[in-house]
């Protein structure tokens, strides 16, 4: 997850990588993304999400579609449940 | 030996001791700084700090014991820089970058650049709020359900 300055240098920065497009937004959205999954890190409470917690903080943030998709074929992780971790 | 059932509140402990040290000294600490911080032994936490990496709550340096990710806190350098107060964290990405700040529930800044063309590029949250102008475009480039198959990459 990195940041550009602008949707061109994205689109520069794949085709000299030869990489297909990911998923784009803004650093507001970025903000908001990060502070619902990361707020609670430090707490003792503090546990992985479950899918759909997961899928409830992208759709709150207007991040849907099949990228967004925790089972989009329905994979599982290499421990064998489905992997709502951070990256 | 930490008995079976007590596994999970051990594990708990652990990871909260990481958190403490990173937070603090902005490096994680080894597994018998840990041991000797919770008065246990040093095998225990590596045992339990491979069941953290198992679950995906910590990442090791791969063939070792050694803390290599606490997200959103990256134990080596990286191009995410966060600077809370005096203090300076590496993350590693930005989205981890913008979540050190949020869960330090802090002011802070963020400096990175643009891989296209490696201008500097900053980011300030303040009061809870990112600060405008927040210039620019975070980009995925892997989808959400194979961020674990390298996370490093990702």
């Amino acid at each position: 997850m990195l940041l550009f300055r602008s949707e061109e240098h994205v689109e520069r920065w794949n085709e000299r990588r030869g990489t297909p497009a990911g998923a784009a937004f803004t650093p507001e959205q970025g903000w908001r993304l990060a502070s619902a999954w990361f707020h609670d890190r430090l707490s003792p409470e503090w546990r992985r999400r479950s899918p759909e917690e997961a899928k409830a903080v992208f759709d709150a943030i207007g991040l849907s579609g099949a990228f967004w998709d925790l089972d989009p074929a329905g994979e599982v992780s290499s421990t064998g449940t489905l992997d709502t971790s951070d990256p | 030996m930490v008995a079976s059932g007590d596994v999970d509140a051990f594990d708990r402990e652990v990871r909260l001791a990481v958190y403490r040290t990173v937070v603090a000294e902005s490096r994680p600490p080894s597994a018998p700084e840990l041991a000797a911080e919770l008065g246990v032994a040093t095998e225990d936490v590596e045992t339990s700090l491979h069941r953290l990496a198992a679950g995906h709550v910590l990442v090791l340096a791969p063939g070792t014991n050694s803390i290599w990710m606490a997200a959103p806190f990256s134990a080596i350098p990286t191009p995410f820089e966060v600077s809370v107060g005096d203090r300076h964290y590496f993350a590693n990405c930005i989205w981890d970058a913008l979540g050190v700040a949020a869960c330090l529930h802090a002011e802070a800044r963020i400096d990175t650049s643009c891989p296209d063309c490696s201008e500097p590029m900053r980011l300030e949250v303040r009061d809870g709020a990112l600060q405008e102008p927040a210039e620019g475009v975070i980009h995925f480039a892997v989808p959400a359900a194979r961020w674990w198959e390298d996370i490093g990459a990702t």
